[in-house]
């Protein structure tokens, strides 16, 4: 046994000591961080696109700016309460001592009032309301120009979208669009609120569609309004005709009361599948790993001296050790780097993450089951493939014999979604007593645990099968890891079986 | 005289294909003992069932008094014909590792592989990767892991092949050594040459059974003798009882007799019927009886 250690050390010191192995391993985060960060740098970095209006109508458009004007000074309220930018503005100071969060139905109301003057109908007034009210905050806001505006939060309208006042006419702004020094423009019918009426978007970028979008809802909203108020039906009115059924979610807990679903339950409901695809993805190319080592212990032509000097069992258990040595070490430092990133980044970036990442990260049964069946699951695929793997002399031959494992390691993902949505269906409990399943699909109920019973019997088979696999893997090893030339076919593996696999043969 | 190993009776089959078949072998303790035989002749896999690699399928081993070789693995030393190295180790690693597969503990290892390099003009090689080394540096470690644990028996398949004559020189030495000390060295080679320089003992083994053993003197007189004329006259005179083969050049000939057989009767009776103007009768040598063997076998 402490030579299986030895061997199981010295496959693991091989691994770990090359830079490769550790850039490699780097490799996967850096790559999940850019997927994070490289949309927000585009967005942050992409030019507002400028666009103009022709406003037959003669109201439309200014009153779609007014509300346009509205929203960004309402995201500047909630930058600032907040605290989302490092400035604030002298005059919105006030703002910053009150406690987060805020209320963004507030905060628009607040900002109506603002620009609309008192006559608005908006909630209560508090002090700090009543202090902005007053203070010609609205004077301020219109004397700021579109840049200052936006180094108050980075959320306004015209980082993205840019009105360019003009009085030029349809031609001449189709040849700013040809020189591309305009976006689009609209045009607005004369009387937009009757139903024939017909209005113009011209661009040329029939792909991106978010400017015309932007901009409809918000003309959508006042026509509607207009309309209404032309059939004398009050905006109140209309808005709780219109208000939809609406479920709220709630489950039982384990004390038999009630409590209303949040973001969290529906996080940690899915965050099993996350955990599925992170052990579907270390066993895969941990057995992988294995399987490449296998054959190439065999093309070093190191195997015989080993054999002299240690039992193939020893051998194969010292394998199977080191590489499954190497794979938690990278698991654990994926799962450090992403418990560290979790709980250090918010605070960098000053920022609260909609879902709490870390407690996941952290959940006990999550990750004891994690490791549990990544280590099951491991020694069951392992001792499949370095059976295959010893009677092969090279990769590509393993990989024509590795079909039917890799179709069977296919079936978690296929299956991972359904199982998510209903973790204690028939599907999930039948897959769940498939030995080479059972780590994924368990894994995957974790978040609606199933019943011990289920976890005793499941885990009871599993381990009885990687009995029965590592038995069989010896057998064909102690015979396979010596053979040189043609693969043999299936029929002379299984004579294989019938050699002796214990340690000290011959009775002796 | 005690025996080191002895192997009676061992058959061995791959897929139906029969690789040793009945093999006896008894193996005096301290001597050198040469398997010669053609490729495929089973060398390798009588080799892997004495170092308990694989099993016999019938017949009985024993290896240092113990009939399961894989109880004594810690006192044999083996190198395989094909020799491999890991390539990123370094090399005083690499020693110190196979020494401790072989039950060394840490320490113990480490001083004996160093000491070991130092003596084979390694020690600046020590910490150098094994990749970074030449083809003989290379060859010299392998067979420093093999000797590292001070093995009652070593192993050596095909020892000599691709070396180069320095390091033929070299292994000879190390085998040479391993006598001196009292350890029972079994080497495979298809050069009689060596065999012939070095063993106590040889083995000639074709299609897994065994044709000769014995000692050189032994294995080269229990086979045919030779007699070299030159002569004119008629060669139907060499059709003689005791004769088995004549190689007849037409001025000169090589005439084989069997072991059994006098030689001197044989020249007188070619005297009487020939002009002979030389002759000289010489054993064969190692080469020899193991082309003629291995032929008849196969006739």
């Amino acid at each position: 046994m402490n030579r299986a250690i030895l061997i199981a050390q010295r496959e693991y010191m091989e691994n770990v000591r090359t830079r490769g192995f550790w850039m490699g391993i780097m490799m996967l985060p850096v790559i999940l961080l850019l997927l994070a960060v490289i949309p927000l740098v585009v967005e942050e970095t992409r030019e507002a696109k400028t666009y103009a209006v022709i406003d037959q109508s003669g109201w439309l458009h200014q009153a779609i700016q007014r509300e346009i004007n509205i929203d960004d000074l309402s995201e500047v309220l909630l930058a600032v309460v907040g605290k989302q930018q490092r400035r604030v503005p002298d005059m919105l100071m006030p703002l910053s001592v009150i406690e987060p969060p805020v209320d963004k139905h507030r905060a628009h109301d607040l900002a109506r009032r603002i620009i609309e003057g008192p006559g608005a109908p908006v909630s209560l007034p508090s002090t700090y309301e009543t202090y902005l009210i007053s203070n010609d905050v609205r004077q301020w806001w219109s004397d700021e120009s579109t840049a200052d505006r936006a180094t108050w939060s980075s959320r306004l309208s015209t980082r993205q979208f840019l009105l360019q006042p003009s009085s030029l006419t349809a031609p001449e702004m189709n040849e700013q669009i040809q020189a591309g020094s305009l976006f689009a423009y609209f045009i607005i019918s004369p009387d937009p609120l009757t139903a024939s009426a017909e209005s113009r978007y011209v661009s040329n970028n029939l792909t991106d569609r978010d400017l015309l979008n932007w901009y409809t809802v918000y003309g959508d909203r006042l026509i509607r309004n207009a309309r209404l108020e032309r059939e004398n039906i009050k905006a109140e009115v209309a808005e709780r005709i219109n208000t939809p059924l609406s479920f709220v979610g709630v489950k039982v807990t384990g004390t038999g009361s009630q409590e209303t679903i949040n973001r969290d339950d529906i996080a940690r409901q899915w965050a099993p599948v996350a955990f599925v695809y992170l052990l579907w993805f270390s066993i895969l190319i941990n057995t992988q790993m294995l399987l490449t080592n296998t054959i190439e212990e065999k093309s070093n032509k190191l195997v015989e001296v080993l054999l002299s000097s240690v039992s193939p069992i020893t051998l194969m258990t010292g394998k199977i050790a080191g590489i499954a040595a190497t794979g938690l070490t990278i698991i654990l430092t994926w799962a450090t780097l992403g418990l560290a990133f979790f709980m250090i980044i918010p605070g960098v970036l000053n920022i609260t993450l909609p879902i709490d990442f870390s407690s996941i990260l952290a959940d006990r049964i999550l990750l004891g089951s994690f490791l549990v069946y990544f280590i099951l699951g491991y020694l069951l695929y392992a001792a499949l493939l370095v059976g295959l793997g010893s009677v092969c002399s090279t990769l590509k031959e393993a990989q024509n014999m590795m079909l039917p494992v890799q179709l069977i390691q296919m079936i978690p993902i296929f299956v991972m979604v359904p199982i998510g949505r209903d973790p204690n269906g028939l599907l999930a409990q039948i897959l769940s007593y498939v030995p080479p399943l059972t780590p994924f699909v368990m894994m995957n109920r974790a978040a609606a645990p199933p019943s011990t019973f289920e976890y005793v019997v499941t885990t009871g088979l599993l381990v009885i099968s990687i009995v029965l696999a590592m038995w069989v893997a010896a057998k064909i090893f102690r015979i396979g890891i010596l053979m040189t030339g043609k693969r043999p076919g299936f029929m002379q593996i299984l004579r294989l079986l019938r050699a002796p696999v214990a340690d000290q043969p011959l009775g002796s | 005289m005690d025996f080191s190993i002895q192997l009676d009776k061992v058959c061995k089959s791959f897929g139906g294909h029969r690789v040793v078949n009945d093999m006896s072998i008894r193996i005096p303790e301290g001597s050198i003992y040469g398997f010669l035989g053609p490729n495929g002749a089973g060398k390798t896999t009588t080799i892997r069932i004495i170092m308990g690699i694989l099993y016999p399928d019938s017949g009985s081993v024993s290896v240092l008094g113990v009939a399961n070789p894989e109880l004594v693995k810690d006192k044999l030393g083996y190198l395989p014909e094909e020799k491999g190295l890991y390539k990123k180790m370094k090399t005083l690693e690499l020693i110190s590792y196979f020494g401790q597969l072989k039950g060394m503990p840490k320490q113990a290892a480490r001083h004996r592989a160093s000491a070991l390099l130092e003596e084979f003009g390694l020690a600046a090689s020590a910490q150098e990767k094994c990749d970074t080394l030449s083809k003989g540096m290379g060859q010299k470690v392998q067979i420093l892991a093999t000797l590292i644990h001070d093995p009652e028996l070593v192993v050596l398949d095909e020892p000599f092949s691709g070396l180069d004559p320095i390091n033929v020189e070299l292994v000879r030495q190390v085998i040479l050594d391993l006598k001196q000390k009292g350890k029972t060295v079994i080497f495979s080679t298809h050069v009689m040459e060596q065999a012939e320089q070095i063993c106590d003992y040889v083995l000639l083994v074709n299609h897994g059974r065994k044709l000769l053993d014995g000692t050189v003197a032994e294995v080269r007189q229990s086979n045919l003798q030779t007699i070299s004329v030159e002569y004119t006259g008629n060669p139907e005179a060499f059709k003689l009882e005791g004769v088995t083969r004549v190689n007849d050049m037409g001025n000169r000939a090589e005439i084989s007799i069997a072991a059994n057989v006098d030689p001197q009767g044989i020249l007188k009776t070619l005297l009487s019927r020939l002009n002979i103007r030389s002759f000289s009768i010489k054993e064969p040598t190692l080469h020899e009886v193991f082309v003629r063997t291995v032929k008849e076998s196969e006739a």
